[in-house]
């Protein structure tokens, strides 16, 4: 425990000491997912959004440059293609992305917030409060949040985007909780916070001023890892049919485009750009993490 | 012919600031038979040294001259495949810490086993069975030792299972790496002596690496002291202790403290007293405070009045698990007692209102053992002051927190200017304990509690840090009590002395009588097991350590606590 | 070996007994909260896909049934329970009237097949390369070769399925596209069936092991570089043991306890992952039929389906679980959680 709470002080340590946050992995993926963003901002801007629901242009036209298998070439008014139904696909991924985006990162951070509350309250209260939590995310973190989404979906029929990070944000607050549990626990034991309250500092004082500041490296890396579970699950429900119905997304893409058969009509820009684009989501979260895993843990940064 | 001959051996770290010379031109040898003690504070270089002998320094360090020979081997210019041969089988080493020193997923017979068959190839299972169960007998382990996991050994147990493995081969040479750091006294004089019985049973060189010269005294017969690198003298054990000749030696030789003797803390009572007029109520009380978790009894019924009127220092002292700390939790009122109730200024700990709290709080402050973890790593260190300061009520103004932070912190002899803008990480131990004690004299509490305030502290400068909590009841009227299993220093301090023995006081009065003179065989045994840095002083042999610890179990447990006499304004009863 | 001490293997049982009953609770509350009523939503599709039912009325009879429309909501729940236990999970609506279990009893051993396949030889594979990866002696080449391929462990299972797939079975045309054997081969134990099923079950454990790997690799590395400062390698170096020896007793052993851990927590949403696979190769697992049952608004078996697999997760949890005192002795003998 002592090792461990020695190397969380060296990650402190050193960030002041040489600034690890100029930290080329964390550029690069802070790089790409702000790539979307901008994606979704000037695409909103520059490009006819209605594109992505008329379905007036020409049937799986294929991007500038290709040729599908009827002998069609692609054509600037639709610069990466169209889909089975005429749908645009630039206009698709520029709302698509962003989408995926955004319940990615509602549902995390209402799921952290909820974390942070239980985790807190856990730590802090004791007892009979800290028990049942303790047992119900250890129960809850067991259940895939997919399938029990899959129940609630086909129940409810059409959901909204911030419905479903609603939904999904129901089965991403375990972790952190367990997170943020364990470390007030053996916070609470540790000399700065034992001060703290010789000191006569308020409850509040120790949580928000004395251990959070401590927890936020944690808490970062908490968040990162649940944006990418809350767009996997997304992304899963639109692949299975769920999700929003009426807003395009890049899984309900991908859906219709695997429905269509695609792959064997080798269609390949219509599931895939919203793959590429998933993939490169994905890498950039994974790039923030890894960048910050380095920044709280320095001697995982030998390679 | 010498087991290890070391000439002008340098070791260097390349870091990213440049590089750091670990060691600089050190020479000794020893022979067989013979003990080394190599002594020194931290970042002297001794574990550096130690881990070149065996060739596993680790990166970047590297040694950059001299030369080490083990007997007939230069260990510079092995290939790497004899020397992992003659690790163990030539030179075996005893690390620090053995509380992490053996595969917690590994039964402890199975890993001296490993060892035996990687270095002498398969062997009969009787014999290997009978070759352990004799190291085992050898270090004073019964049999079934063996087939228990680490975690399952006491941290006592565990050493002697390193030192144990350590001599299964007959090695010529043994390194011993601070191996008792982590155990206390009684267990510290038993492990040390099965070492030395053990190596002189095969008739081994030892090195001993240490920080602590009463040790040393009772353990080797030359002494080589470094500090930063560089060796400052070298010589019999005998002539270094009675006649250091470094400046640097005379001030580690000093800096034990001595029961008996003169006292460290020079001329007290320069100042007069400040007595604190009160107005009737003690100002702290136990009454018949008993705690217990989960039916271990972790403090037995006791109940005391510390008047206050005028500041005393009461020391409780104890091993570890004896209580005393439990007992500090309990005063501060971060541990509610099981029974009986804690009264400050008669009023219950426990029922208190907001206020009532928050004026405990001011008047009740802290010194912990451990002070690295005092301090938030994320606020500069003079968060820690000035925050209760305001808190309290004490801050007229910002400049104001400024002059009695600079005021406190040159009171216990810190650059204000040099300390106060850091972070907890560019302190040392020793600067970060010094603050703590700044902050206590800010806050001017009536109550300190100081738990095992220099335990963690590099030798030379506890002495310092008790001199400014000494002061703090000298200069500053401020009434302590001193938790401490180091009897030497609680003798020089203290107004009265509690020895704490399994949650129940067992002898209690003046230090002069109960330390000078112990009558209860636990406080006898604490005293016969300190290491004194005096070479006339006998430890006692193996025999003798065991005897003492029967002598104990021997004894009553239920005997009453001997009572050595009262000092005026405080009041012990024990039993309900 | 040391017995599991009782307290341990309580709390594991009471842990999965509550597991299991959260998600069948969670399950059958959902519907009734849903601002549409699922029996409508089958009704109205059944009406409007099949005009003329000849046992309409018997279905609505089997559907109120089912949904026990017509008692107290108490009594609801209790039947509802009652029924999982003995995993009556109804009747399909879409093949009226195929039983539920029947259903996810035809569907199970393929996605268990697949599981233990993927899932379990990923943990393998990648706690072995994460392992290498950390040891000082390892060729250089496994260290700085990994690190660049692991960025592409972060993307799902299902983006590298459809990748795969597009190249291996639609471009290249090494592997079928969908399926998990071939439909001109009969079921059975024959060589050409079990040939057929490792030909089609290829594709899907691939894109499955080939993502995940990674997270273990990357896990084990931070576990393997904490444990090589841990005092006890540093003795076992002094007692002269040869490093591999030291790399799997000491290293590898206790690093891989954590991991072992990290695997009970992941598994949910490595089934998770593993239905979406199975949908997309159309593999005739429990994640097709979900598929299929999202189509066809098939209710019974999507609560069915969801039910087995998060029992099987629960399931595969207190596996892990009742293993781990056996690798780890502290637990053997503190008795549950310290």
């Amino acid at each position: 425990m002592t090792g461990h709470r020695a190397g969380e002080i060296k990650g402190w340590r050193l960030r002041r000491f040489e600034s690890p946050w100029v930290n080329p992995k964390l550029f690069w993926g802070a790089g790409l997912l702000l790539a979307i963003v901008a994606l979704g901002i000037i695409g909103r801007a520059f490009w006819n959004l209605d594109l992505a629901f008329t379905g007036a242009a020409p049937l799986k036209l294929p991007p500038v440059g290709f040729e599908n298998l009827r002998g069609q070439e692609g054509a600037w008014i639709h610069p990466i293609g169209t889909d089975g139904s005429g749908r645009d696909m630039l206009a698709l991924i520029v709302i698509g992305a962003p989408n995926s985006l955004f319940v990615g990162l509602l549902a995390s951070l209402i799921g952290m917030s909820l974390g942070i509350f239980l985790g807190f309250s856990a730590g802090f209260i004791g007892g009979r409060t800290d028990d049942v939590i303790r047992v119900v995310s250890d129960v809850m973190i067991t259940i895939p949040p997919l399938l029990i989404l899959v129940v609630v979906q086909s129940a409810w029929g059409d959901v909204s985007l911030t419905m479903m990070a609603l939904l999904i944000a129901g089965f991403v607050w375990q972790s952190p909780t367990r997170l943020i549990r364990a470390q007030v626990l053996s916070m609470k034991q540790s000399g700065y916070v034992q001060m703290a309250r010789l000191s006569g500092a308020s409850t509040m004082h120790i949580m928000f001023r004395e251990m959070l500041p401590n927890l936020v490296p944690y808490l970062f890396g908490s968040f990162i890892a649940n944006v990418t579970t809350s767009i996997v699950t997304a992304v899963g429900l639109e692949v299975l049919g769920l999700g929003p119905q009426r807003i395009p997304t890049l899984g309900r893409t991908i859906y219709e485009a695997i429905n269509a058969g695609a792959l064997i009509q080798n269609l390949w820009w219509w599931w895939g750009i919203p793959t590429l684009l998933l993939g490169l989501m994905f890498i950039g979260l994974l790039l923030v993490n890894l960048g910050l895993d380095e920044v709280s843990n320095p001697r995982l940064r030998k390679l | 012919m010498n087991a290890l001959n070391v000439t002008d051996l340098s070791i260097d770290f390349p870091t990213a600031r440049g590089v750091v010379h670990a060691l600089t031109d050190l020479s000794f040898s020893v022979a067989r038979g013979r003990r080394l003690g190599i002594i020194g504070e931290s970042g002297s270089g001794k574990t550096t040294t130690a881990l070149a002998v065996m060739r596993m320094l680790a990166s970047p360090g590297f040694v950059s001259g001299g030369s080490i020979r083990l007997a007939d081997l230069n260990v510079l210019a092995l290939p790497e495949e004899e020397m992992r041969r003659a690790r163990l089988r030539r030179v075996s080493y005893i690390p620090q810490g053995a509380m992490n020193s053996l595969n917690p997923v590994m039964r402890v017979k199975d890993q001296l086993k490993d060892a035996i068959v990687t270095h002498e190839g398969r062997t009969e299972r009787e014999v290997l069975r009978t070759r352990i169960e004799d190291a085992f007998a050898g270090v004073g382990l019964p049999e079934h030792v063996g087939s228990l996991y680490p975690h399952e050994l006491s941290g006592g147990m565990k050493q002697r299972v390193c030192i144990a493995l350590g001599v299964i081969l007959n090695p010529e040479l043994i390194i011993a790496d601070e191996p008792t750091s982590a155990l206390d006294v009684v267990t510290q004089r038993q492990v040390m002596q099965t070492l030395k019985d053990v190596q002189q049973g095969i008739g081994a060189a030892l090195i001993l690496i240490g920080h602590d010269m009463g040790l040393m005294a009772q353990s080797v017969d030359e002494l080589v002291v470094l500090k930063d690198g560089i060796l400052v003298e070298h010589g019999d054990m005998r002539r270094v202790i009675v006649n250091p000749r470094h400046p640097y030696t005379r001030e580690l030789v000093a800096s034990v403290p001595l029961v008996g003797g003169e006292s460290f803390l020079g001329n007290s009572s320069v100042v007069p007293d400040v007595a604190r007029p009160r107005e009737g109520l003690p100002l702290l009380e136990f009454e018949n405070v008993h705690k217990d978790y989960g039916g271990i009894t972790a403090l037995h019924p006791m109940s005391f009045s510390l008047c206050g009127d005028e500041p005393r220092i009461i020391s409780i002292v104890g091993q570890s698990g004896s209580g005393k700390s439990t007992m500090g939790s309990i005063m501060l009122g971060f541990n509610p007692p099981s029974k009986g109730r804690v009264l400050f200024e008669g009023q219950d700990v426990a029922g208190m209102s907001p206020l009532q709290l928050w004026d405990f709080r001011k008047n009740v402050q802290a010194v912990f053992q451990d002070p690295y973890a005092c301090f938030n790593p994320f606020y500069r260190v003079d968060h820690a002051l000035s925050f209760p300061f305001r808190r309290f009520g004490y801050a007229t103004s910002d400049a104001q927190v400024q002059d009695s932070m600079h005021e406190a912190c040159r009171a216990v002899g810190l650059d204000p200017a040099l300390i106060l803008r850091r972070y907890p990480h560019e302190l040392s131990g020793g600067q970060r304990q010094r603050l703590i004690v700044a902050r206590a004299l800010m806050l001017n509490p009536k109550l300190l509690i100081a738990d095992e305030p220099v335990s963690m502290v590099d030798a030379s400068l506890r002495a310092t840090i008790l001199k400014n909590i000494y002061d703090l009841k000298d200069r500053h009227g401020i009434s302590i009590f001193y938790i401490t299993h180091d009897l030497a220093t609680a003798y020089h301090v203290s107004d009265f002395v509690m020895v704490l023995y399994k949650g129940q006081v067992v002898e209690a009065g003046p230090p002069k009588e109960v330390i000078g003179d112990p009558q209860h065989p636990y406080t006898q045994l604490l005293i016969a097991s300190i290491p004194w840095p005096d070479p006339d002083r006998d430890w006692g042999g193996t025999t003798t350590a065991a005897e003492d610890i029967a002598a104990l179990d021997a004894s009553d447990r239920d005997a009453l606590t001997v009572f050595r006499g009262d000092v005026p304004g405080f009041r012990l009863d024990v039993g309900a | 070996m040391g017995r599991i001490p009782r307290s341990y293997l309580l709390n594991r049982v009471v842990t999965l007994l509550l597991t299991v009953w959260i998600a069948a609770t969670l399950i059958w509350i959902i519907p009734r909260l849903s601002p549409v009523d699922p029996a409508d939503i089958m009704l109205g599709r059944m009406a409007a896909g099949a005009g003329a039912v000849e046992n309409a009325d018997q279905i609505l009879e089997r559907l109120k049934a089912n949904f026990g429309l017509n008692d107290p909501l108490v009594v609801q729940y209790v039947k509802y329970i009652r029924n999982v236990v003995i995993f009556d999970f109804g009747l399909s609506t879409a093949t009226f009237p195929t039983q539920v279990s029947t259903l996810i009893a035809r569907a199970l051993p393929w996605t268990v097949g697949l599981m233990l396949l993927s899932v379990v030889i990923t943990f393998f594979i990648g706690n072995a390369l994460g392992a290498l990866m950390a040891w000082d002696r390892s060729p250089k080449l496994v260290r700085v070769a990994i690190p660049a391929a692991m960025v592409f462990t972060s993307i799902p299972p299902i983006l590298s399925g459809l990748l795969l797939m597009w190249i291996l079975a639609a471009k290249l045309r090494w592997f079928p596209l969908t399926g998990a054997y071939g439909l001109t081969v009969e079921p059975g134990w024959t060589w050409g069936f079990v040939q057929s099923v490792i030909h089609h079950g290829f594709l899907p454990a691939l894109s499955i092991v080939i993502v995940t790997f990674g997270f273990w690799a990357l896990g084990m590395r931070g576990l393997m570089i904490t444990v090589q400062g841990e005092d006890y390698v540093t003795l076992a170096k002094a007692k002269g043991l040869r490093p591999r020896y030291i790399l799997y007793r000491y290293m590898i052993r206790n690093a891989i306890l954590p991991q072992i851990t990290a695997f009970a927590l992941k598994i949910g949403l490595l089934v998770a992952g593993q239905v979406l696979v199975e949908r997309i190769f159309a593999y005739n697992g429990m994640g097709k039929l979900l598929y299929d049952a999202i189509l066809d608004q098939d209710f019974p078996v999507i609560q069915g389906v969801s039910f087995v697999i998060i029992l099987m997760t629960a399931v595969s949890v207190f596996l892990v679980d009742l293993v781990y005192p056996f690798v780890d002795p502290r637990v053997r003998h503190d008795g549950g959680e310290a």
